[in-house]
């Protein structure tokens, strides 16, 4: 129908509908018109009741149509709206950051509501008493921001972070114009323990270093769930790494130390210490040097320690095996540079020989014959010339030879000219003790996510190191590692460290990097302990001195928490004294 | 068509009830207007109950929230006391130890260490086994 009615097209007054709602406009009016009409042609086709009736029935129908709507969409909200709107999106236990805990959940990191604490000086009666019982409540307030905010006239804010025994305590003052505001504070009830590799996360919520930094994403996302984030650390191992890192550290008098424990199967890192420790309450009366995480930053020329890594590239090439023959009889002539040993045996000695005997001689004649490429590689494969995996992003990168010649050849292979961090030494250590596997250390529960452990060196040179490193303990250089019944094995390093260009034999470094237990299969728990201590003042400062005594505490008092067993083996009784040897030799070969 | 005298019959029957008065007042009306009436004060006792109990929720709540700051902050100082570097200094002032390895033992070598009470009073010797026998005699060591 075309026609017109000007009736029914007629704009609302004083809204201009006619530019965008016309075309709209005019089909509602045609219909309206249409059915008008309609009504009308009823009417003339001599049925007038029809008409009256099927408007009604018109109108019931929009009426229940619109009714109908109302009440699915009341239902609606009423069963199922509300439901999801208020109860189910908040969490009552979401945080801003999950609590952080050890391998077995024991607390390292939480959120503690603090306070603010307000003050309205209009509503404070007496101000000298007001100000005379808060120094009292509060003996960390300070005074002149006290008076300040007292002797001014609006609501200020005195101090934040009041502990809850702090607000009660001032809330027992019972003054007035006293106010508190709750904040979410970062608190770690842990002190001085782990607090490197926690690290910590500012007020707004965010990780700063440690831990806290590495894994913030996740520890937010922990906390958004109201769950917590564990660590690798086991507390207790943490506890006694620490305990005995500390006292041996005092007792040799030494500048700093460094502690680490792994599983070397799995590369998680069980404790990690550095000495000396600080309180993260307390950051600023921490030493000078305290807040470095040496275990992960500190650089160290590691000395003979890396023997093991040679012997390691020196079995896995096939160059030598056991029985190869060294001339160690006279001092090792490279250019004008000679190499001597510091316990000089003077002899031909077999490749064993050298490791027990640590011989500098004999290690760098094996380097210079491999070469700077095979060496090269070797260090590559064992992550001696990139930052270890861990993932704290405090983690540094070596200081690595520029020219790879004889000279640095040899003395890379007894642990100079390139100076590492611990945790380089103990991934490295970690995967020629666990049948070659590369496993990055990790501090999240589990081993470093998606890691994919490749091999380095074949199974049959990691059970060589695993021999000789256990020769070391029992016949060599390692004598004081060895902890009654848990078949420790381990390498000494000793280094003097390099001031003004010169080698300074009063400035050294003991260390001691060892695995326990080294029998049963390739793939059986092993652990890896190694401590450093960096400048001992007593002597002798060698790292059988110094570093040894120490792991064997370590090892002693964890393996309990580890679930090793003490056990006899072909040299020691399960209670750590020794098989004579007669046996060996009349026995069944054992 | 069949359907025709349904028809008749649902139009008179609703005529009969549209009809069905009472002083003038139909009886559907009266029915519908009772119904509405039910309806409004379910709903409006509904209604209170629901918010009844989403107050009495929002207060379980904040329960919880105030209880779980407690528990917190209570494990806070769990940990703050149970700090390795302070228990270890406790039990040291204490004259506290780690075992020696002589004097630990397992729970199969018991019987070995002191046997089990026997009826005859006659074997106070074997009680005072020393301790490196004990560990001569543990299977593992034997090799």
């Amino acid at each position: 129908m075309s026609v017109q009615d000007h009736r029914y097209h007629r704009p609302a007054p004083g809204v201009d509908l006619q530019g965008r709602l016309s075309p709209f406009w005019r089909g509602l009016s045609e219909l309206v018109w249409r059915l008008e009409h309609g009504f009308e042609r009823a009417r003339a086709d001599g049925r007038p009741e029809e008409d009256t009736r099927v408007r009604i029935f018109l109108i019931l129908i929009v009426f229940s149509c619109v009714f109908a709507g109302l009440a699915i969409g009341a239902s609606y909200k009423a069963l199922f709206g509300e439901a999801g709107g208020r109860w189910a999106g908040a969490n009552p236990d979401a945080l801003v950051r999950g609590d952080l805990t050890d391998r077995n959940g024991e607390l390292l990191a939480t959120n503690i509501v603090h306070y603010g604490l307000y003050l309205d000086p209009a509503e404070i009666w007496d101000r000298d008493l007001a100000f005379r019982q808060l120094r009292r409540a509060l003996p960390r307030l300070q005074a002149a921001r006290l008076r300040r905010v007292l002797d001014g006239d609006r609501r200020l804010i005195v101090l934040t972070g009041l502990t809850p025994q702090e607000k009660a305590a001032v809330h027992d003052l019972a003054l007035g114009g006293v106010t508190f505001e709750p904040e979410d504070r970062r608190a770690y009830p842990l002190g001085t323990s782990a607090v490197h590799l926690i690290g910590d996360a500012d007020t707004g919520g965010q990780g700063v270093s440690g831990a806290e930094l590495a894994f913030n994403d996740e520890i937010r996302a922990a906390g958004q769930r109201g769950e917590s984030f564990p660590l690798s650390i086991d507390l207790r191992v943490q506890g006694v790494l620490e305990n005995e890192l500390a006292a041996a550290a005092v007792k040799n008098q030494a500048k700093g130390a460094v502690g680490i424990v792994t599983d070397v199967q799995t590369g998680e890192v069980l404790g990690m210490a550095s000495w000396p420790n600080f309180s993260q309450s307390n950051r600023g009366a921490a030493p000078d040097g305290a807040t470095l995480n040496r275990a992960v930053s500190g650089h160290y020329e590691m000395g003979s320690v890396f023997k093991t890594f040679t012997v390691a590239a020196g079995l896995d090439t096939g160059r030598a095996d056991m029985n190869t023959l060294f001339d160690a009889s006279q001092a090792f002539q490279i250019g004008d540079r000679k190499i001597k040993d510091f316990h000089a045996q003077n002899r031909v000695m077999t490749l064993e020989e050298v490791y027990l005997h640590s011989s500098n001689i004999g290690t760098s004649q094996l380097a210079v014959q491999m070469g700077p490429d095979t060496m090269r590689d070797y260090f590559r494969r064992l992550g001696l010339l990139d930052a270890a995996g861990i993932e704290l992003k405090e983690s540094a990168r070596p200081v690595v030879p520029r020219r790879w010649d004889s000279s640095t050849l040899a003395s890379l292979s007894f642990g100079y000219g390139i100076m590492i961090t611990p945790a380089q030494m103990v991934q490295a250590m970690g995967a020629l003790t666990n049948g070659g596997r590369m496993v990055p250390l990790s501090l999240r529960r589990g081993g470093a996510r998606g890691a994919q452990p490749h091999q380095i060196v074949t199974e049959e040179t990691s059970r060589a190191i695993l021999e000789l490193m256990r020769s070391n303990v029992v016949k060599g250089s390692g004598g004081f590692a060895d902890a009654p019944g848990l078949r420790v094995g381990g390498k000494t390093g000793s280094a003097n460290k390099l001031v003004n260009g010169r080698y300074d034999p009063s400035r050294a470094l003991g260390s001691f990097a060892a695995v326990f237990p080294v029998d049963g299969p390739l793939e059986a728990k092993r652990y890896a302990v190694f401590i450093l201590m960096d400048e001992p003042g007593t002597y002798p400062k060698t790292g059988a001195y110094v570093a040894a005594p120490a792991v064997r505490n370590v090892a002693d008092r964890i393996a309990g928490f580890l679930g090793v067993e003490r056990r006899a083996d072909r040299w020691r009784t399960a209670t750590g004294e020794k098989i004579p040897e007669y046996q060996d030799v009349q026995g069944d070969g054992l | 068509m069949t359907t025709a005298p349904f028809f008749t019959y649902s139009r008179t029957a609703l005529h009969r009830l549209f009809d069905w008065k009472v002083r003038g007042v139909r009886w559907i009306e009266i029915i519908g207007v009772a119904l509405v009436a039910v309806m409004i004060v379910s709903v409006y006792a509904a209604k209170a109950a629901a918010a009844r109990e989403s107050s009495r929720i929002a207060q379980l709540e904040q329960d919880i929230r105030e209880n779980g700051q407690r528990v917190r902050l209570l494990r806070a100082e769990v940990a703050r006391l149970e700090q390795p570097a302070r228990l270890e200094s406790l039990s040291r002032q204490i004259g506290l130890a780690p075992v020696e390895v002589h004097r630990q033992a397992k729970e199969d070598q018991l019987p070995a260490l002191k046997a089990a009470p026997a009826p005859a009073p006659a074997t106070p010797a074997v009680a005072q086994a020393a301790p490196a026998e004990v560990a001569a005699a543990a299977p593992e060591a034997v090799q």
